[in-house]
This record gives C-alpha cells, structure tokens and sequence, in this order.
C-alpha cells in the first residue's frame, strides 16, 4: 500500500519552456505570476560554499582559489568516504638525549568504511593532527598554466573585437560545459566569475563579462607548441603473460576522480581534499522574484523564503486501486489535501479530445461534477480531539471521507488498452487567493485578497491491469 | 545429537551467564562473551581460542548443512575452530568453520558455512559472505557489493577494549563458571 503514496504516481504538468511533468513535492509556485515552476523554469544562483564534513563556511572567491575544495578534510581515495584523523604512541628518541627514548604523537589518515589508511600509499605519519598533509603535486602544472594565460589573452582579444562591433545578437552557442542552471557564470577559460541574471530567451555568449582592468598592458604570451614523439616507450616484456593482481587496480571511478594522475596502481592512490558543496537560491525568470532562499548558516536547515507548491496548490494522493480491467469501469479512491489555511473551491474536468497536453492518457476517467469544497488547514486541529463536525453536505457516492482539510473521492476510470499501465489525466482548478498581492490603494481599510482560478494538469499512473 | 551441554570455559575468559551457550563449546582465556551472545554447536563442537570479543546478538553456530537433515546417516561432526583476537561485532551471523586469527566480522555480517577466514580479514557490516573459498590474509570486504581490497596491516588486537570489559562486566553481570585447569581434589 505504501508504494502508492509515492509521489511518482501523480505528476503535475508546468508550461515553462518545456512541458515537464514532475511530482508536486518538487516544484515551486510563483505566487506573483501565479504559475507553478519546476526547476527547469528558474535560474538557481549560487548563495555560498561549505564543506560538508566540517560545516565550514567560505566565501566563493576563496573557493575559486582552493578550486572549490575544503583546507581541512580529506576524501578516501578508495571508496569517497571521509578521512578521519587517527594518532599512535609511536617511541622517538628525544632531541637532547639520543639514547632515551619518548612516547610522541603520530598522526595518520584513515577510512572508517574501507580500512584504507594513509600509510597503505606510503605516505609518512604526520606530528601535527591538521594541516600536516600535502596533496601530491601535478608535474604538468607550468605546462598548464601557461597555456591557460596563453588562452585567456586569446580570449580577451576576442572579446575586445567584439564589443568594437557592438554585436546586438549573442551568440546562441552555449557551451556544453555550463550548466543551464547555474549562472555562476565562469567564463572561457576561468578568467573569473561574474554572478549574472540569465535572462528569459537571451542565451548566454560564451566570451560576455570578461573582466579586464581598463589600461592594463597585455604582454604578449607566446606558447610553444606542443611536440610529437616518434618514439613511445615499448611495453615491458611480461605485459600480455603477467597475472593481474586484481586488488592493485585501480577502478575506474577511482581513477578518474584524480584526473590529474589517474593511477592503475592502488598503491598510488593519493587522498584528495574533499569537495566543497553549494547552497543555492532559486528565481523565477519572468518576474525575477526569489522562489527558495535558505539560510547562510551552513547547519540550518531552514529557508528564508520557501515558496513550494505544496504550501499553495491541492495535492492528489491515489488511496486505493481495484483490479483494473480492460474496458470495464472501476471505481479509484483518491485523496485531496488542501495546504492552505482557507477555504478552497476544487473542481474537476475531463481532458477535451485532442487536448494537447493530454498525451499520455491510456483511459478514460469520468470525474465528479460537483465541486469538491475542501476545509482549511487548522493547525490546532490535531490537538482538538473535540472536533466539531464540519457543516458541509458531502454526496455520498462521489465523497468517501472528509478528515480536518483532506477528503477522499471517488473517480471512475475505463482502461481502453489491453496491454500496459494505465495512465489518466484531468484537469484540476482551485481558487487561489494571493495574499502576496501588493495592496492596492482603496478607500477601503481591509483589503480583501480576491481569488483567481489556476488550472492545473493532473496524471495518475494506476500501474498495471488485473490479469 | 551431540547434546552433551559441555561447556568449558578456561579461567580467565569473562562469559556472562544471559549469553546462550549450547553444545559442545570451549572457550579459551581472556575471551569475552556478551550477554544475548549465542554460541550453538549443533553439529559438532566449537573451539574458541584466546582474545576473542563476541558481542551482543552475535551468533557463532555449527549447524547441519541445509540439504542434511538431523536424523539421517551418521554424519561425522567437524569441529569449528576460532583462532585469537578475533571480534565477533554486535549481530552478526558466522557459520564459517575454520577462522584464524585477528579478524573482524563487523555488525550483522553473515559469513557462510564454507568460508574459511584466514588471518587479519574484515567483513564490513551487512556484507554476506556466502561463496566457498579461502579469504587471503588482510582482505577488506565493504560496501554493499561486498567489494574487496587488501590493507597492508593486520587490524590491530582489541587488549584495551578487552581489559576495560573484563574489569567492567563482572560489576553488572553474572558470569558463568569457569573450568579451572587443574582440578583439587575433592575433600573427603
């Protein structure tokens, strides 16, 4: 019975650029354009960086600087968990006296989860407990670098000549490498990052934004190219007969989480610092107010603003299934919840024939014609055992239940295939009464939110037909 | 049915009395048993050396192999041998009938009947390990996939915790008597 509660089965359609279909728990409502946003349909902005095992806040441009990755905390290069730091009692001889020897503190890395530990790689026991250990260092990194400044003065260049031409278009090409989400915009080549409202329709170009001190000299970085060996190094003579020594390989995963050595040998596995993670805020694109701000600390778990579509729209929960049978009608128990603390008005429609988002349906539905009215969230009412009985004149035959601001109904639903899930649609509309609304100046004192009607899209998957 | 109830604990070994302990069982000194530890030597008798720590809900049995019922033909009883300084941690399941030295079966793992544990081994916890073979020595089982890699050092003995715990239960725990090596003579 559980596995109908999952929210999967009941998808909500947004109209944003693309039509999506996503469950209700995870879209957002702009509840001054008065539409539902899924995340596709917002841009996400980065708020801050923290580490997530040490809770450490940092600023984005010390984070660019350590290239988004924590001081203090190491990740297991053998199975991602985080490293604890663990001492012995080791015997030293003592400075003064060589001959008497003293307990000191020795300092190791070690996975609780794999048993990997730093000196399985050779790395030396430390004396001090943090900030003792080194990642290994990239011998390509002046290679790197300089092609780096090489690229980024080509880059400048460029965006000089552009800005000469004054190009009214941008460029619609988007580089795979950003993301669409973010607008942390980086630009070609890491010059620097520079937070940008991506505006609805107006992809961004891939060279915008560079930031170039005005007069700065450019010298003129030449880099040689890079050399074509003829000759490689000849495989060792045992390569193709020598037995594998399964537990020295490397992973792939493993690998490639060190891209800049990717070791085949487990004894060259080096601990990385661990990854820094973001928190992020989202905006909605048409009226560039904030859909979901959480707090700066990085240990709350709260939002400042938290405008998600389960606090405003009606959720549809599928209660129970019968035997599903093909061309046979069934009755579906549904559940509505109404989220806010007033009255709502829900009523229920069939989708019309060739109704374009109706696309997925597999059956025909029949819906109550009455309008469902659905009692506020009384947040009191689950300490109330004296509840008195809501006044609302419920039809038997459509309404099962009414519990505080739930109720349960019945739909009726004709699988029309014989093979496969059954899937159906219809259309809910609810009042929705915006008490984010600016109040209008009136003569009247009390400004009384009035209620729009929003439509919503609904689709059920009842899963498959009774054999 | 081997139901001689035999148990004999060496002195020295901390074996509280809520611990199940049935069949033919020897336990070796400095052992720890924990309270709700079960110890079942069905088909046959177990040999339980030195050092070892089994704790709660741990189940360490020698039972009939699944396709052999109790009553057929005189199956021979194999012994089930521990070696030292193993740690038995809480919940898990260890059927295997031959374990050396220095392992550690982490919480509700499962080792099976034909699993022989060699020295230094660590099943992680809720790893089972069902398949017929010899663990090579220092192997680190973990993860959900039961992934396998080897440490370069055996885990290290468990002495504090054993010495804390056999300073600390007899002050909460009754304990089960010990066999002392020699017996007195009785006294007329």
């Amino acid at each position: 019975m559980a596995t109908l509660l999952q929210p999967e089965k009941v998808l909500y359609l947004v109209r944003g650029e693309k039509k999506i279909r996503v469950p209700l728990s995870q879209l957002y409502f702009c509840r001054y354009c008065s539409e539902l946003r899924s995340l596709e349909c917002v841009s996400h902005e980065v708020d801050s960086h923290f580490c997530p095992s040490c809770l450490e806040n940092m600023p984005s441009a010390e984070a660019k600087l350590k290239k988004n990755r924590c001081a203090n905390c190491f990740d297991c290069p053998c199975c991602m968990h985080t490293l604890s730091t663990r001492a012995t009692n080791i015997p030293a001889p003592l400075p003064d006296d060589p001959t008497k020897t003293t307990m000191k503190k020795a300092y190791y890395l070690a996975c609780g989860f794999c048993r990997w530990t730093s000196r399985d790689v050779g790395m030396a026991d430390k004396s001090v407990a943090s900030g003792g250990w080194q990642e290994p260092e990239n011998p390509h990194t002046q290679r790197i670098n300089k092609l780096i400044e090489y690229y980024q003065q080509l880059a400048q260049r460029e965006k000089l000549e552009r800005d000469r031409k004054k190009l009214a278009r941008r460029r619609p090409f988007m580089p795979q490498a950003f993301s669409q989400h973010t607008i942390h915009v980086v630009e070609k080549y890491g010059l620097g990052t520079r937070l940008q409202r991506q505006r609805s329709g107006a992809p961004i170009s891939a060279l915008y934004g560079l930031s170039l001190k005005e007069g700065e000299d450019q010298k003129e970085i030449t880099i040689e190219p890079a050399q074509a060996l003829d000759e490689v190094e000849p495989l060792p003579e045992d390569y193709y007969t020598r037995p594998v020594n399964l537990p020295e390989v490397t992973t792939l995963r493993q690998r490639l989480l060190q891209p800049d050595f990717q070791p085949a040998g487990a004894s060259q596995l080096h601990p990385r610092h661990k990854h820094l993670l973001m928190k992020r805020s989202l905006r909605c694109r048409k009226c560039e107010h904030n859909l979901s701000k959480p707090e700066f600390n990085p240990t709350s778990i709260k939002f400042k603003i938290q405008l998600v579509a389960v606090s405003y729209i009606p959720e549809v929960r599928i209660m129970s299934i019968p035997n599903l049978r093909h061309m046979k009608e069934s009755q579906v128990l549904l559940t509505l919840t109404n989220p806010v603390e007033n009255i709502t008005h829900v009523s229920l429609y069939t989708c019309e024939e060739e109704d374009p988002d109706d696309i997925n349906s597999t059956a025909k539905v029949l819906v109550p014609s009455k309008e469902l009215v659905l009692a506020g969230k009384d947040a009191a009412a689950e300490y109330d055992e004296l509840a008195e009985p809501q006044g609302f004149q419920d039809d038997p035959d459509v309404v099962t239940f009414r519990k505080s601001n739930k109720i349960g109904f019945f739909i009726k639903v004709i699988p029309q295939r014989e093979e496969g899930d059954v899937t159906v649609a219809f259309k809910l509309r609810h009042d929705f009464r915006n008490l984010a609304a600016p109040i209008r100046n009136t003569e009247e004192v009390e400004a009384t939110s009035e209620a729009i009607w929003l439509t919503h899209h609904v689709e059920l998957s009842l899963g498959p037909l009774a054999t | 049915m081997f139901d001689c109830s035999h148990v004999k604990i060496a002195a020295g070994a901390v074996v509280c009395v809520e611990s199940d302990i049935r069949g033919d069982v020897t336990i070796g000194a400095r052992t720890v048993v924990h309270p709700k530890a079960r110890i079942i030597a069905e088909a046959g008798p177990i040999v339980i050396g030195e050092g070892n720590l089994i704790e709660e809900q741990a189940l360490i049995i020698n039972s009939f192999p699944e396709n052999i019922l109790p009553d057929a033909e005189d199956i021979e009883p194999k012994t089930m041998s521990i070696g030292f300084n193993n740690v038995f941690e809480v919940g898990c399941v260890s059927q295997a009938l031959k374990i050396g030295d220095n392992n550690v079966i982490e919480s509700k793992a499962e080792v099976g009947r034909s699993v022989i544990l060699s020295s230094g081994c660590i099943v992680g916890a809720c790893c089972a390990v069902n398949t017929c073979e010899v663990i090579p020595e220092n192997t680190v089982i973990y993860g959900s996939e039961c992934l396998r890699r080897v440490q370069t050092e055996r885990p290290q003995p468990q002495t504090l915790q054993l010495d804390f715990l056999m300073k600390i239960l007899p002050n909460y725990h009754h304990l089960k008597k010990t066999v002392k090596a020699s017996s007195t003579p009785a006294r007329s």
